[in-house]
């Protein structure tokens, strides 16, 4: 996306005003945003790239970082799919109650995540609401990655809905009229018509709710266990890591999550118009 | 035109005793309605009128509250769009984003799994009859608007409905895009020979596509007939206004003519309808008016009577004159209110004059100023119950 921006001019002969505002929010993001991320990669590659490969290829390190990948991708597709569903019905079908049904979609991401994570276990922890009743069978989801998978799709539900349902409204109702008297079913107008229109929106959504998965913390450590090499994700094994000690170990994980989530948005920034070219 | 012999075209769709309500508020009473097979059948009306909603009853986008839509001869009023068969051409086109022109026109065919030669067959086809050929593979972002029409029509053609839906399918365009578009999408339905049913509030688009047109206001048919009948013989007071300037005279009935205020004007009155001493109202178009300085008159013209210019203006293609007509027996300012008037005016505000519109010939034939005294001559009329 390349937007030309009109200048309007203020003043006559050279504006001071302008490089002096494109210098202080540069200055103002130093120590805030650029700093901080040009750290990691400063001290993590400062004893030598090999020592960062070492780190890195720890199996437990390794192992943080597949689950990390795999608990958020299936938190990812349950809820790209329950987002597109959820979408549909609320943009579709108007009933009672609807507005507090999107306002509690919406909810999870204004809860602190630890309290979600608590929420979790006081439901299905051995104690729990439910828990209680399932653990004497041999039931136990908490500590697991199933826990993690709950956890990471409790904090992430209402993103792809979010992002899915405005193009839903937006869209205009004669297309699926058209595609109907053309003489489709609804399934096949869902699937050749309003699919497409929405490929931008669940690309978006899907890698909005992968990348906010993949760095989860708050809830996850309450409800994995945080066991190294069993129920430890890559943001897990950085806090206990640094915990213990080990900055090298910490830094290298931390550095591939910086770059996969700079990965994420830049693709994120620049695949929309590329996904939406009509 | 009344079709009498007895090849008359056999009907292709008609909607009987159609009724449809939202909510309380009534949309449509009792609207019935045929389109021959090959026909052009127009509903005119001001928008709230409920055209559009039976343009969607007969897609099958909107359930009547009683009443049938039969299509060639099949009831198909509980079937679900899909199963009708019909071909509806929305305002907005509703041309699929995501798929090129050749994958829009082939969609109706892709869905009923016909083979791909078939399809591509039919495509190329309905390509060049709306001579898109080179603009097969393009998105329809990509096109005109009046090239997104056609792409419209020809992706209903693929599945050869059984009748075109046309909603208001020039709302969009600028005026000389319409006329264009308009002439030529005539010109297509007559090659492609489907019965057609178009939506309009434009009263010159109807005269000129219809084949018959279909006045409708406030949910009822006012009148259905040719573009010339509906013209020139408007069935009702709303008919002749929304058509168009027409100036009114109020009457009454007598035996061989009516009389009105300044004029009595043969006529031969439908005895079923009229009754000497009913009150009528005499319509007249602008045009039907002709001036002249002396009381001779040309043959077929009926006379009026003396009348004032009060305004003369030009208004492009013609010249369009404000008279006062001289009243018998008094002079105008006193008294009572004058008996005629003109339509476009909303009732309280109308004033009691009449227009007359002249070719420039004419105008510059029998040149008027404002003030001058001529004679008002009229060509035809129609006469209308009154109120």
């Amino acid at each position: 996306m390349s937007t030309v921006v009109p200048t309007m001019r203020h003043v006559r002969g050279f504006d001071i005003v302008r490089p002096l505002s494109v210098g202080m929010l540069v200055f103002m993001m130093l120590p805030l945003v650029f700093l901080p991320l040009a750290s990691i990669f400063i001290f993590g590659t400062s004893n030598g790239l090999d020592k960062f490969w070492a780190a890195l290829t720890q199996p437990d390190a390794v192992f943080a970082l597949k689950l990390s990948m795999a608990t958020s991708f299936w938190a990812t597709v349950f809820n790209v799919i329950f987002g597109l569903f959820a979408a549909y019905v609320l943009s579709r079908h108007n009933f009672w109650g609807r507005n507090a049904l999107i306002v509690t979609i919406s909810l999870p991401t204004a809860i602190p995540t630890a309290v979600a994570g608590f929420a979790l276990l006081l439901l299905w922890g051995p104690y729990g609401t439910l828990g209680r009743f399932l653990t004497p069978h041999g039931v136990q989801l908490m500590f697991t990655a199933g826990a993690i998978i709950l956890a990471n799709i409790f904090v992430t539900f209402p993103l792809a809905f979010g992002v899915i349902k405005p193009v839903f409204d937006t869209m205009s109702r004669s297309l699926e009229e058209a595609s109907a008297t053309i003489g489709a079913t609804r399934w096949q107008t869902f699937w050749h018509v309003t699919l497409p229109s929405l490929r931008g929106a669940i690309v978006s959504g899907a890698l909005l709710t992968f990348a906010r998965a993949v760095g989860e913390f708050g809830s996850t450590i309450l409800v994995s266990g945080n066991l190294a090499g069993r129920t430890q994700t890559a943001p897990l094994y950085i806090f206990a890591k640094f915990n213990e000690g080990q900055i090298e170990a910490a830094n290298a994980i931390a550095i591939v999550l910086a770059l996969f989530s700079f990965l994420i948005f830049s693709v994120l920034f620049f695949a929309r118009d590329w996904l939406d070219v009509d | 035109m009344s079709a009498t012999s007895d090849n008359v075209p056999p009907i292709a769709a008609s909607v009987i005793g159609i009724s449809k309500r939202f909510g309380k508020t009534g949309v449509l009473e009792n609207i019935s309605l045929d389109v021959a097979e090959g026909e052009i059948l127009v509903l005119l009306g001001a928008s709230g009128s409920g055209k559009t909603t039976i343009l969607r009853i007969i897609a099958g986008l909107e359930q009547p509250n009683t009443g049938s839509v039969i299509l060639h001869g099949r009831d198909v009023t509980n079937l679900p769009a899909r199963e009708r068969g019909v071909g509806v051409i929305f305002q907005d086109y509703a041309l699929f984003p995501k798929m090129t022109v050749e994958k829009n026109i082939g969609y109706g065919l892709r869905i009923r799994r016909r083979r791909r030669k078939e399809i591509r067959k039919t495509v190329d086809e309905l390509l060049s009859l709306v001579q898109l050929e080179e603009h097969r593979k393009k998105y329809p972002s990509q096109l005109s608007g009046g090239q997104q029409q056609r792409v419209a029509i020809a992706r209903t053609l693929a599945y050869k409905p059984e009748v075109l839906l046309f909603d208001e399918p020039f709302g969009a365009l600028d005026t000389q895009t319409r006329t264009h578009l308009r002439r030529e999408i005539r010109a297509l339905l007559r090659r492609v020979n489907v019965p057609s049913v178009f939506i309009t509030h434009d009263q010159e688009e109807a005269l000129e596509l219809g084949d018959r047109v279909a006045v409708i206001n406030k949910g009822h048919i006012e009148q259905i007939g040719t573009p010339y009948e509906i013209y020139n013989h408007p069935a009702t007071e709303y008919v002749a206004t929304f058509l168009g300037a027409a100036n009114i005279l109020e009457g009454v009935v007598r035996e061989g003519f009516v009389e009105t205020e300044c004029a009595q004007l043969p006529a031969q009155l439908d005895i079923q309808k009229f009754r000497t001493g009913d009150r009528i109202k005499v319509v007249f178009r602008p045009e039907d008016i002709s001036l002249s300085r002396t009381d001779f008159l040309k043959p077929g013209h009926l006379k009026l009577g003396p009348a004032h210019i009060e305004e003369v203006s030009f208004v492009g293609a013609y010249e369009r004159v404000r008279l006062r007509l001289e009243r018998p027996g008094e002079d105008c300012e006193n008294g009572e209110q004058p008996s005629y008037y003109l339509t476009t005016e909303t009732p309280e505000n109308r004033p009691h004059s009449i227009i007359a519109t002249r070719p420039k010939p004419e105008a510059s034939s029998t040149q008027v100023r404002i003030g001058d005294r001529v004679v008002v001559a009229i060509t035809s009329f129609t006469v209308l119950p009154g109120s």
